[in-house]
């Protein structure tokens, strides 16, 4: 007879499991970086940070992560117009193209992300773009830009629009309606947008390799050297990357926190 | 344009309708309404929805532009006014609070956006506060966490804090329960003497306007109705749709005039010139032999109301309710004839 | 509030989209007429393209891909299934975590995370193989540069976009429903054939659709983890464009790749209704 501590225990079994399994490339990652030399063995003869110490001194490293910056900040500037634009005109208000925009808008999430880069890439040479950093800001804005708009657009259901004519009713003028009643309600979801602009761009490999051309942020730098030219900066650089954009997200959520208090 | 004002008099009405329509392509929601609203007058419109009420207030507070007519306040045409030019204040029936902020930051709004010291506003929040019977330490709470009532209170005083000249209320009252609205009901009307304010309401509830206004008026399909005081309403409806209003009443198709109509077999002394529906309150009919004109019914079926008992008679062909005060005279049962009464005096006529 | 400002506020990201996504995607198409190994927009239309395609034997990585992506839908959507039932009925702070930790990887870029796959499965030195060779003495093979490491490597990338939807569609399902047909007298498997499915079928069919169209183009799996064993149609496209200097014949694969894209986006996404999925 399975009883009910029986299935619970079953059911905590199942989770734990699905996360170790997701966790353990992650992990590996790491334990990976634990070791200087040029061939992998594990588990590692000799454990040393030395490869951070190479990392952290090479200027690639931060050349690369220069390029990522960059281009994640300018990818967050357009998801966050694009997206607030955008979701005014998703959620807010009712017009005639409406459901026309709202499929527009959804179709390039449900579309194979590397098909996109490829297709973005021919465009570009055929009009003789060169590729680089730039376009591959463009072409990680496609995909991030409707992820933005869905985010901020969720904001606006069960948003009273009442209170836009009460502000109205009472005094205040268009301008001031925006700012002291609309921009407030979409803040969180600006606010998270631009968390989730920034992450998805920083990471985002699949757009970015066909796109970047000569520049090369930092997942592209990673899946070169993962096939050939191995060498053990590559593991550190990866933690170094992915601790650095987890620590710019934690920044923001205290700051935004310390902000709500004031 | 004759101001009908309560008491008669010829003042400068605070609110002049002239001819307002409003038209949504073939659609027209308000049709020609005219009417005067006397200064510190609690005027209330009652209609069923899509009746026009609703779009009648937004014309009137300015969130919309009538097609055709005019508008004064005070004798100044503020037809193409907007409403955040407009000195009046308007009690939504989401209430609209903004969720975001506190009770105090809600209802300093409309002072904030003229400009005024907070100093300032801060001592006509706690005014509002003391006198919408909120505690003073709300003044920082948050919206979100205020009880139903309390929102309302604070919807109310956030629309007096901006200092109108007229106040208006869409519905406020609607989502609330019994208890909470009777109390809000009251609450209001003292507001209103309190502050002498003219507060033009609508609600779908007669019940409701009667507790609180001077006047009512009954629209239907984008006109009004019926203009008057709530006795002139209840007691002399203009038609069926009105009559229809109060609830529960007998309505009775009437054949012949004078002392020949006729009901169930007997003669009913109607005026020269009646309508042709005899309107009847059930609270107009009695058990036994106190009214002129007396009949004898079949019991159908007996409602416990509380305070009062309902009965379903049947006379002849005719369904007909009673209601009869609880404590009055013996309990009649399903199946039992009994004799029942009603004053001439109490009907009224109406045409159709 | 009397001028309409629906559409203008529409214009600036509709105009980005059909810049650099509509424009692109019929650049493409194009170019997917234009003659074999030319590099102008300017040559005759013709369908030479397509014709190879299937007889220079593309057709391969193409099954391939569209294979993967349906093993990997499925694989993913019976793991996702009792995960997000978990997920929901033991709702409240520990689920709050532990959705929260699900969610953390997609976050990771894919090519940090391949590549610790990769170092994982890796024979003799690896992570797997190396601990197991140290501390019990056992040795394994290597299932790296095999089609299943490549369709392991996309189960993994993909589960959390497999989840996600179905967790929002799980939570649809209204409890009273459930104990309804209980007390009607359903069984476990009538459960959930005949409420669970249909009330949870939007989020499931979202998340099917995203996971099958993203592992459509899946392309750094089968290049980190599947090695020579396995070429996607990703990576014939990009080797026809840089290689072989075929752009007309790189566009036509995309261009077929898109419309097996559309084949399963369209019918979908026709009758979800993306706005009372968010209402609720």
């Amino acid at each position: 007879m399975i009883c009910d501590r029986h299935v619970r225990y079953l059911k905590a079994v199942w989770i734990g499991t699905i996360i170790l399994l997701l966790y353990i490339p992650i992990v590996s990652v790491v334990l990976v970086s634990l070791a200087n030399t040029r061939y992998m063995r594990f588990p590692h003869r000799v454990w040393s940070v030395d490869a951070y110490r190479e990392a952290v001194d090479s200027f690639t490293t931060w050349s690369i992560h220069l390029v990522s910056l960059k281009m994640a900040l300018c990818v967050v500037v357009m998801a966050v117009v694009l997206g607030t634009l955008g979701a005014m005109a998703f959620a807010r208000y009712d017009w005639r193209g409406r459901s026309v925009f709202q499929r527009l808008i959804v179709l390039p999430i449900f579309f194979p992300q590397p098909v996109l880069g490829l297709a973005l890439l021919l465009s570009f040479s055929a009009m003789g773009i060169t590729p680089g950093w730039k376009t591959a800001v463009i072409a990680h804005a496609v995909w991030i830009v409707p992820i933005v708009t869905l985010v901020i657009s969720i904001r606006l259901f069960g948003y009273d629009v009442a209170q836009e004519e009460a502000a109205f009713d009472l005094g205040a003028s268009r301008w001031q309606v925006a700012r002291e009643v609309t921009l407030p309600a979409l803040w969180p979801g600006i606010f998270s947008g631009a968390l989730f602009a920034f992450l998805l761009s920083w990471s985002n490999l699949p757009l970015s390799i066909f796109t970047s051309g000569a520049d090369t942020p930092l997942p592209v730098w990673l899946f070169s050297r993962t096939a050939t030219n191995y060498s053990p900066l590559v593991p550190a650089v990866a933690v170094i990357g992915t601790v650095i954009s987890a620590l710019l997200v934690v920044v923001l959520l205290v700051l935004r926190r310390i902000f709500r208090r004031a | 344009m004759a101001t009908v004002t309560p008491e008669g008099g010829t003042a400068v009405p605070a609110l002049s309708l002239q001819e307002i329509t409003r038209r949504f392509g073939a659609l027209t929601a308000v049709d020609a309404v005219t009417l005067d609203i006397a200064e510190g007058e609690f005027f209330t419109i009652v209609g069923p929805s899509g009746s026009g009420k609703s779009t009648l207030v937004r014309l009137l507070a300015g969130l919309e532009v009538p097609t055709a007519g005019t508008l004064l306040l005070r004798g100044e045409d503020i037809t193409r006014q907007p409403a955040n030019q407009r000195p009046t204040a308007m009690v939504f029936q989401s209430l609209a609070l903004f969720d975001h902020r506190s009770v105090g930051q809600n209802i300093e709004f409309a002072m904030k956006m003229k400009g005024v010291a907070p100093q300032a506003r801060r001592e006509r929040v706690l005014e509002l506060l003391s006198l919408l019977r909120l505690p003073e330490d709300y003044y920082d709470r948050a919206v979100t966490q205020c009880s139903g009532g309390e929102r309302q209170r604070v919807a109310m005083a956030r629309a007096l804090a901006s200092d109108p000249e007229i106040l208006f209320f869409d519905e406020p009252l609607s989502a609330l329960d019994y208890r909470l609205r009777k109390t809000l009901e009251v609450e209001l009307k003292e507001l209103h003497q309190r502050t002498g304010k003219t507060f033009i309401y609508i609600t779908h509830s007669l019940e409701e306007a009667m507790v609180m206004s001077d006047r009512i008026a009954i629209m239907q399909e984008g006109r009004f109705v019926q203009v008057g005081t709530p006795q002139d309403i209840y007691q002399r409806p203009r038609n069926r749709f009105v009559a229809g209003f109060m609830g529960e009443v007998n309505i009775l198709a009437i054949r012949g005039r004078g002392e020949s109509a006729k009901f169930a077999g007997l003669g009913l002394p109607a005026p020269e010139v009646a309508g042709a529906y005899a309107v009847l309150r059930p609270e107009a009919l009695q058990a036994g032999d106190g009214g002129r004109v007396r009949f004898d019914a079949d019991v159908v079926q007996r409602l416990m109301l509380g305070s009062r008992t309902q009965y379903h008679l049947r006379v002849g062909d005719l369904g007909l309710i009673a209601e009869i005060g609880a404590g009055v005279g013996n309990l009649m049962e399903p199946g039992q004839r009994a004799r029942f009464s009603f004053d001439p005096d109490d009907i009224a006529w109406v045409a159709e | 509030m009397s001028v309409r400002p629906g559409p203008w506020l529409a214009a600036p990201t509709a105009l980005f989209l059909l810049a650099f996504f509509a424009m692109p995607l019929l650049i493409v198409s194009w170019y997917s007429l234009m003659p074999p190994r030319t590099f102008s927009m300017l040559g005759t239309p013709t369908l030479a393209n397509y014709g190879a395609a299937f007889s220079d034997g593309y057709e391969k990585p193409l099954l391939w891909s569209m294979l993967g992506a349906t093993l990997t839908t499925l694989i993913c959507a019976v793991l996702a299934w009792p995960t997000a039932k978990i997920l929901h009925a033991h709702a409240g702070r520990a689920a709050s975590i532990i959705t929260a930790l699900i969610a953390l990887p997609i976050f990771i870029s894919e090519s940090v995370r391949l590549f610790g796959l990769s170092m994982f499965l890796m024979p003799r030195g690896g992570i797997l193989a190396g601990s197991l060779n140290a501390w019990f003495d056992i040795q394994i093979g290597s299932i790296l540069n095999t089609r299943l490491a490549a369709l392991l490597g996309m189960i993994y990338v993909y589960f959390p976009f497999m989840l996600f939807p179905l967790l929002l569609g799980v939570s649809l399902i209204p409890e009273d429903r459930l104990e309804a047909a209980r007390d009607l007298g359903a069984g476990r498997w009538a459960l959930f054939r005949e409420i669970e499915l249909p009330l949870a079928a939007p989020g499931l069919m979202i998340g099917a659709l995203l996971t099958f169209v993203l592992c459509l183009g899946a392309n750094a799996e089968a290049a980190i983890l599947g090695g020579r064993a396995v070429t996607v149609i990703s990576a014939a496209i990009e080797q026809r464009f840089s290689y072989a200097q075929d752009w007309p014949m790189g566009a036509a694969l995309t261009v077929l790749v898109i419309l097996v894209t559309a084949a399963v986006v369209w019918p979908v996404l026709r009758r979800v209704d993306l706005n009372r999925i968010i209402q609720r």
